[in-house]
C-alpha cells in the first residue's frame, strides 16, 4: 500500500529516513531500468545544507531586481507618451 | 506495493481515458497552432483566409487550455487521490459520469468551433469564433456556451468524487494527517469552485439566456469581469497538478527527497486564498473599473507570487539533495550529477527553468501600470506560452514518460525519443518566447490574423521585426516537430514493439521534513477556504457593484434600478401575462 | 514548524521582492504621475444615435482636436471605435497640436475593441456602454515636420479586426493654426 511510504514518519525521529530510503534502495540498486535512481549515498535531513539551492535563488533575485529597474525605468517610463 | 494499473484497474482505466482526451485536445491544439504561426508570420498565409484564423484561434485556445490541461489534471489527479489514500473510488459509476460529462461538454463546444469553418447550409450559423475568453457581445452559438458549462460541472463532480473518498479515508483513519498528494488535490478544487463560480455565473445566468434570445442584450463590462475573476486562477488550476509533480515526482527523479511537506502544504494553501482575488489586475486598462480596485488586485497579486518564489527553493532544494545523493558535489557542480539522460527528469526542470524566467514576464504584466507597455501585445502570448505552454505543457509530457508505466503496465518505447521530444520543446520555446517578447515591446498586438498595418510601422529596441517573424516561425517549427515526436513515442509505446520490460513498482521517498512537522492547522481546509472567500468579497464587491449600478445587469446604462430588475425579469413576467394577466 | 535558515532568508528576500515591486508602481502612480483607466469617463448606452448625442462625441466635428475652454493648450479628442474603423482616425489621422495635453474619449456601439497608440504606453480597452478616457501629453516637435503615430485595435471584434488602424499626427504649431489637412 503506497499509503505507507507516506505515514512511515510515525516511528521515532533518527528512524524516518532509513524507513523511506529502505524501500526503494533495495529493490533497484542492482537494476539499470528506468527507475533506477542512481544513489550512492543517503543524505539524511540533519545533514543537508541546500548550499547550492541558496547561490541559485540568490542569482535568480539580483537577475530579477535587475531586469525588473530596466523594464520600469527604461523601458516603461522611457516609451513615449503616457497616460496621466 | 505494486503497480497502479495492476491494483486499481477501474481507476487506471479511467486515468488513461481522460489523458487520451488530453493528448488529443494537445494535437488538435497543435494543428492549429502552427497554421496560425504560419499565417501571422506571412510565411504560408494561403491555406486560411483572415476570417478563418479566428476560428483556428479559438480552436487553439479552447483546446490547449481548457481541454488539454484540464483533462490532463483530472486524470493525474484521480490516480493522486487514489494511490495516495489508498482505496479506491468510492463509486466508480460517478467517475465515469464526470468523465462523460466532461467529453460531451468538450465536445459540444468543439462541434460549434469547427463550424466556424463551414459556411454553407444548414451550419451557417453554427460558430464560436469568439476565443477563449468569449468577451460579449461577441456572440457565439448556445452550444458553446452549454458545452463549456457541462465541461465546467463535469469537473465539479470529479472534486467530489475525490471528496467522497477522502471523507471515507478519514472515517477510517482519524488521526493520520493527510497525505500530501490528497492534500494538494483536495486545495485546488477547493480553489477551482470558487474560481469557476464567476465564469458559471456569467455563462449560465447571462450568457446562455442571451444566446438563446431571452434576454437582448447583456453588460459586457460585468461579463469579461466575472470571466476574469475564473480567468486568473484558472492559470493555477494549470498549475498546481505541475507543482504536484515538482514536488512529489521530481525529487525522487533527481534521486533525492522532497525537502518539505510542510512547505508544500503552505504553498498549496497560500494558492487557495490568494488565487482568485486579483483577476482584475487582466483589466488594467478596461473603462468602468476604478483605480483603487486596480491597487488592490495588484498588491493582491504580487504577494502570489510568495507560493511561486517558495515552490522554487524547495524544488531545487529537493533535486540538489538528490544531487548530492548520486554523488554531486561543489557549489553549482552537483548539478552535472543530475540524471540529464531521463526525459521525465530533464523535461521537467527545464519546464522548471523556463518557469522562473517566464515568471518575471508575469511580474511585469501584474505591474499595474507597466501594463500599459505590453497589454494586449505579443509580450503576453510569449508570457503564456512559457508559462501555460511551457512550465504546463513541457512537465506534463515530460511527466508522462515516467506515469505511463505506471497506468499501462508497459515501459516506454525509447529514452533518447523522450530527451530529443523534450529538449526539442525547451529549444523551441526559447526561440518562440522570447521573439514575442521582443515584439510586444515593439507593440506588435495579438490576436490579429495579420499584425502588418498600412498606416504604420513598427520601431524595435532589440532587432528587427523581420527576424522576430523568424525567430516565432522557426520555434514554432520546432514546437511542432517535438509534438509529433511525441505522439510518435505515445503510438509506439501502446504496441508491443521490441523487448520491453513490464513495468517495476516505482515507489515515491518520504520527505526530508515530513507532515509530522506541518502544524495541523494548515490542514484546516475549511479555514482557509474561509479566509478565501472573506478575500473575494473584500475585492470583487465593489467593483461589481459599481458594474451593475453604471450599466445594469443586462446592460441598460442609465437606466434607474426598477427598470434593470424588470428587465431582468421580463421572460418571465413576459410568458406568464398571459396567465396572471 | 522548523523552516531551513535559508528558505527563511529566501523568504525575506521574496518579500523584499515583493514589496519592492508593490514600491516602484506607487511610485509610478505617485512620484511620475502615471493615471490608471478608470470610472471617469462614465456610461453611454451604446448605440450611434446615444453616442452622437454625447457631449464629448458630439462636439468631435471632424479630425482635429477639439480645444476646452478656457484652457490653454488642453484639448480632446472623441473617438468612437466601430467595426472596423476609429472615427477619427482611420480615414483621416486624428490631429493634435504640439506641445498639448490631449484627453481622448473612445467608446463602441458594437463590441469591445482596442486603442493603442503603437509605441507609446497610450492603451486602453473600449468597452461598449463604457467611456475610456485617457489624458496623454505631446510634447514640443523638434522642427517642421509632422510626428506620426500609429493607432490599433488590438481585441479581436470580428473578421475584419485585422484591418482595424489609423493614425495619430502631432503637428507643429504653425501648421496646426493654419488649420491643418482639414
Amino acid at each position: 500500500m503506497s499509503s505507507e511510504t507516506e505515514h512511515a514518519t510515525e516511528t521515532a525521529d533518527g528512524a524516518v529516513s532509513e524507513v523511506g530510503h529502505d524501500e526503494f534502495v533495495s529493490s533497484e540498486a542492482e537494476h539499470t531500468t528506468e527507475s533506477s535512481d542512481g544513489i550512492v549515498r543517503e543524505i539524511g535531513h540533519d545533514e543537508f545544507e541546500p548550499v547550492g539551492t541558496l547561490l541559485l535563488v540568490l542569482i535568480y533575485f539580483v537577475i530579477i531586481g535587475v531586469m525588473w529597474a530596466f523594464m520600469y525605468f527604461i523601458e516603461f517610463l522611457g516609451n513615449g507618451p503616457t497616460v496621466v | 506495493m505494486g503497480v497502479f494499473v495492476n491494483d486499481y484497474p477501474d481507476e487506471a482505466f479511467i486515468v488513461r481515458a481522460a489523458l487520451t482526451s488530453s493528448f488529443v485536445a494537445l494535437a488538435i491544439g497543435g494543428l492549429m497552432g502552427i497554421i496560425q504561426t504560419l499565417h501571422r508570420t506571412g510565411f504560408y498565409d494561403s491555406l486560411i483566409s483572415n476570417a478563418d484564423y479566428y476560428t483556428v484561434l479559438t480552436l487553439h485556445g479552447v483546446a490547449m487550455v481548457l481541454l488539454f490541461t484540464i483533462f490532463f489534471l483530472v486524470g493525474f489527479f484521480q490516480w493522486a487521490v487514489t494511490d495516495s489514500l489508498g482505496r479506491s473510488s468510492e463509486d466508480i459509476r460517478i467517475t465515469k459520469l464526470w468523465y462523460a460529462m466532461m467529453v460531451l461538454g468538450a465536445g459540444m463546444s468543439a462541434v460549434t468551433i469547427l463550424g466556424g469553418f463551414v459556411d454553407a447550409g444548414s451550419l451557417s450559423g453554427v460558430d464560436a469564433d469568439v476565443l477563449y475568453t468569449f468577451y460579449a457581445p461577441l456572440e457565439a452559438h448556445p452550444l458553446y456556451y452549454i458545452g463549456l458549462a457541462t465541461f465546467i460541472i463535469g469537473t465539479w463532480i470529479a472534486g467530489f468524487d475525490w471528496f467522497r473518498s477522502w471523507w471515507a479515508w478519514k472515517r477510517e483513519n482519524p488521526d493520520e494527517r493527510t497525505p500530501l498528494r490528497t492534500f494538494m488535490v483536495l486545495t485546488t478544487m477547493l480553489m477551482w469552485y470558487l474560481a469557476s463560480l464567476g465564469v458559471a455565473i456569467s455563462v449560465v445566468f447571462f450568457l446562455i439566456p442571451w444566446s438563446l434570445g431571452i434576454f437582448e442584450s447583456v453588460n459586457s463590462l460585468l461579463t469579461r469581469t466575472l470571466f476574469w475573476f475564473f480567468g486568473h486562477p484558472v492559470v493555477y488550476f494549470w498549475l498546481m497538478p505541475v507543482y504536484m509533480m515538482w514536488y512529489v515526482i521530481l525529487p525522487k527523479l533527481a534521486g533525492g527527497r522532497l525537502f518539505s511537506d510542510p512547505l508544500a502544504r503552505i504553498v498549496f494553501v497560500l494558492f487557495l486564498v490568494l488565487s482568485v482575488p486579483t483577476g482584475i489586475h487582466h483589466q488594467y486598462v478596461d473603462p468602468g473599473i476604478a483605480e483603487g480596485f486596480k491597487f488592490l488586485a495588484m498588491t493582491n497579486t504580487m504577494f502570489l507570487l510568495l507560493p511561486s518564489f517558495l515552490t522554487a527553493f524547495t524544488v531545487v532544494a529537493s533535486i540538489e539533495h538528490g544531487a548530492r545523493q548520486r554523488g554531486g558535489k561543489g557549489y553549482f557542480s552537483w548539478l552535472t550529477a543530475l540524471p540529464w539522460g531521463r526525459p521525465a527528469f530533464t523535461g521537467m526542470t527545464l519546464a522548471g527553468l523556463m518557469f522562473a524566467a517566464a515568471g518575471f514576464s508575469g511580474m511585469i504584466n501584474a505591474g499595474m501600470s507597466i501594463n500599459y507597455l505590453v497589454h494586449n501585445t505579443l509580450w503576453v502570448v510569449g508570457h503564456f506560452h512559457m508559462t501555460v505552454g511551457t512550465a504546463v505543457a513541457l512537465s506534463i509530457m515530460a511527466a508522462t514518460y515516467w506515469f505511463l508505466p505506471i497506468i499501462t503496465g508497459r515501459e516506454i518505447f525509447s529514452r533518447r525519443l523522450g530527451l530529443a521530444q523534450v529538449l526539442m520543446w525547451f529549444v523551441g520555446m526559447v526561440f518562440m518566447g522570447n521573439a514575442m517578447h521582443r515584439a510586444g515591446l515593439a507593440g506588435v498586438p495579438r490576436r490579429t490574423a495579420d499584425p502588418t498595418y498600412s498606416q504604420f510601422d513598427y520601431t524595435n529596441t532589440f532587432g528587427a521585426v523581420t527576424e522576430l517573424r523568424f525567430q516565432i516561425a522557426l520555434g514554432a517549427v520546432f514546437l511542432t516537430t517535438s509534438l509529433l515526436l511525441f505522439f510518435a513515442h505515445l503510438v509506439l509505446s501502446s504496441f508491443d514493439i521490441g523487448e520491453r520490460a513490464a513495468a517495476t513498482p516505482d515507489s515515491i521517498p518520504t520527505p526530508l521534513s515530513g507532515p509530522e512537522h506541518a502544524p495541523a492547522v494548515l490542514d484546516n481546509i475549511r479555514l482557509w477556504t474561509s479566509v478565501a472567500i472573506v478575500l473575494i468579497l473584500l475585492t470583487y464587491i465593489l467593483p461589481i457593484a459599481s458594474i451593475v449600478s453604471d450599466g445594469g445587469f443586462l446592460g441598460s446604462y442609465g437606466a434607474i434600478v426598477v427598470d434593470q430588475i424588470a428587465a431582468l425579469l421580463s421572460p418571465v413576467l413576459d410568458t406568464g401575462g398571459g396567465v396572471i394577466g | 514548524m522548523e523552516i531551513h535558515k535559508y528558505e527563511k532568508f529566501w523568504f525575506g528576500l521574496s518579500l523584499l521582492l515583493i514589496v519592492g515591486f508593490i514600491g516602484t508602481i506607487t511610485y509610478g502612480a505617485v512620484g511620475a504621475g502615471v493615471q490608471m483607466v478608470s470610472d471617469s469617463g462614465g456610461t453611454v448606452e451604446p448605440s450611434f444615435s446615444s453616442i452622437n448625442d454625447h457631449e464629448k462625441f458630439a462636439q468631435q466635428e471632424d479630425n482635429r482636436a477639439v480645444p476646452v475652454e478656457g484652457e490653454e493648450d488642453k484639448y480632446e479628442v472623441g473617438v468612437v471605435a466601430q467595426r472596423f474603423i476609429f472615427q477619427p482616425g482611420t480615414n483621416n489621422p486624428i490631429e493634435v497640436p504640439e506641445g498639448s495635453e490631449v484627453t481622448f474619449y473612445i467608446t463602441s456601439p458594437d463590441v469591445i475593441h482596442g486603442f493603442s497608440v503603437v509605441g507609446t504606453n497610450a492603451n486602453t480597452m473600449v468597452i461598449p456602454g463604457q467611456i475610456a478616457e485617457i489624458t496623454v501629453e505631446f510634447d514640443e516637435l523638434e522642427g517642421d515636420e509632422r510626428k506620426e503615430y500609429g493607432l490599433v485595435c488590438h481585441e479581436f471584434c470580428g473578421a475584419g479586426h485585422e484591418n482595424m488602424a489609423g493614425k495619430i499626427q502631432v503637428l507643429p504649431e504653425e501648421a496646426w493654426n493654419s488649420g491643418g489637412d482639414a
